[in-house]
């Protein structure tokens, strides 16, 4: 009987690690259906220099290629911009008033170019990439385009020289005519 | 105005002078000959000053281009401008009574309604004043580009639309005001409140209930378009839409002033006497 026992204790073991296995591969499965096959996209730039001076505005194109078998929906695409020394501020909200676009569904093989349509407000040297994310592919990394290399020139649009004797000028004009009608007045007899 | 200041209006009757024309002329030489006039302007030329030196010179705003210098300058001055010839407007009738000369003036052979249109003229003169003042500005910051006229333009018919609608305001307001401080306050809260669209964010002006909202509103509407034009270089005819509640608002404000002036310009701030 003792001998007996080992057997029953053996297949229970198999019977509960089967039950196991057939409970915990569904589960397993529906994991890694939440977190969704990375999908192999490639994301391109037509440039990866570009030059401007500060206030100048420029537009630039992405390609999103979609390399799967299938075809892949819920794509994201979104336009960082990036202070590649440090002390610059950047607010990439200032820069493009539409940096992220929902994309249609792309077949297997498809690809779609998206114009970026951006405003330089920061002077210096800036670092730009576009990064495409399916929306259901929580805990996987986003497909990253090649860094677009911003170098942006501090520029005067305005030749500020010849803005103090106007700004001067003006105000001590007006407050010498005020002036001179308040001693005026003061003369006039009666007052 | 003075009382002694009163006598003028019957003299010049006498010669056969338009009524209104003699209020204006005699509002106009209180305004600027007593100096109030140039003593606002002075302040709005350090403004303008202050603005143009901070957009020509300062590296942040620096980055802004010259068209956007330009429409802000503007619509700078448009809205001081309209804030000016607002104080003026409210201080008009209620300010008489306050200094004890609207009596004078009623006894005067010139009917009310001619009282209130050369009063709101002389108010509205702050206004072409401001103008005046503004075009070296622009002409300044605009130098260079074909916009310096389509912007001093587009800021003259602008800002004439709504000084008229303020100016209009504030002598309706000053006309049923029990008190001048009353008057100013009522006039400064309106205007304000008009203002404070401007500072809606963007997102909050979008759809058809924004731009309806942004539209019906005399000031945001004017602004709007000064801003299509100098920015944007649109035509003048292509956002023309835009100036139809600043139309709509001087024509009626306009016309209610000497309406409402021949009925309620009295002692007691509108209730009957």
């Amino acid at each position: 009987m003792s001998r007996l026992g080992s057997p029953v204790a053996l297949l229970g073991a198999l019977v509960a690690a089967l039950l196991g296995a057939l409970l915990a591969v569904p589960l397993l499965a529906a994991q890694a259906q939440a977190a969704g096959p990375s999908p192999r996209l490639s994301v391109t730039v037509d440039r990866t220099e570009i030059s401007t001076q500060l206030g100048g505005k420029f537009a630039f194109r992405s390609t999103i290629t979609n390399n799967d078998p299938a075809s892949v929906s819920g794509l994201i695409a979104h336009l960082n911009v990036v202070g590649l020394r440090d002390g610059v501020y950047v607010d990439p909200e200032d820069w493009s008033s539409q940096r992220t676009h929902y994309l249609e569904p792309l077949p297997a093989g498809g690809s779609t170019t998206i114009t970026w349509h951006v405003h330089a407000v920061d002077d210096g040297v800036l670092g730009m990439y576009i990064a495409v994310l399916p929306e259901s592919g929580v805990g996987l990394p986003p497909a990253t385009s090649p860094m677009i290399r911003l170098t942006v020139a501090e520029k005067q649009t305005l030749n500020s020289g010849g803005i103090i004797p106007l700004a001067l000028g003006i105000p001590a004009l007006i407050g010498l005519l005020t002036l001179g009608v308040r001693v005026r007045r003061g003369r006039q007899p009666g007052r | 105005m003075a009382a002694v200041e009163q006598r003028p209006y019957e003299a010049s009757r006498e010669k056969g002078g338009s009524g209104w024309a003699i209020v204006l002329a005699q509002e106009l030489r209180d305004l600027w000959l007593g100096g109030r006039g140039l003593l606002l302007s002075f302040g709005f030329s350090i403004l303008l000053s202050l603005i143009a030196y901070l957009v020509a010179t300062n590296t942040a705003l620096n980055f802004l281009e010259q068209r956007e210098s330009v429409n802000l300058t503007l619509q700078v001055a448009i809205a001081v401008g309209g804030l000016l010839t607002l104080l003026a407007a409210a201080d008009t009738v209620s300010g008489e009574r306050e200094r004890g000369t609207l009596e004078t003036l009623l006894l005067t052979p010139v009917s009310r309604r001619q009282v209130v249109t050369g009063k709101l003229l002389a108010a509205l003169s702050l206004w072409l004043v401001a103008f005046a003042i503004t075009v070296p500005y622009v002409w300044f910051l605009g130098r260079g580009l074909l916009i310096v006229t389509e912007a001093l333009g587009t800021g003259l018919v602008v800002g004439t639309l709504l000084a008229v609608f303020l100016a209009s305001l504030g002598v309706v307001i000053s006309l049923f005001a029990g008190s001048n401080r009353v008057s100013l306050s009522v006039s400064l809260f309106l205007l304000l409140a008009l203002f404070a669209p401007t500072q809606l964010p963007s997102s909050a002006q979008q759809g058809w209930a924004g731009e309806l909202f942004l539209r019906a509103n005399p000031i945001t509407a004017g602004e709007h378009y000064v801003g299509r034009i100098v920015v944007n270089s649109h035509s003048w005819s292509e956002d023309v839409s835009w100036l139809l509640s600043p139309l709509v608002a001087a024509v009626v404000f306009a016309v209610a002033v000497p309406v409402l002036g021949a009925r309620f310009l009295r002692l007691g701030g509108g209730r009957a006497k």
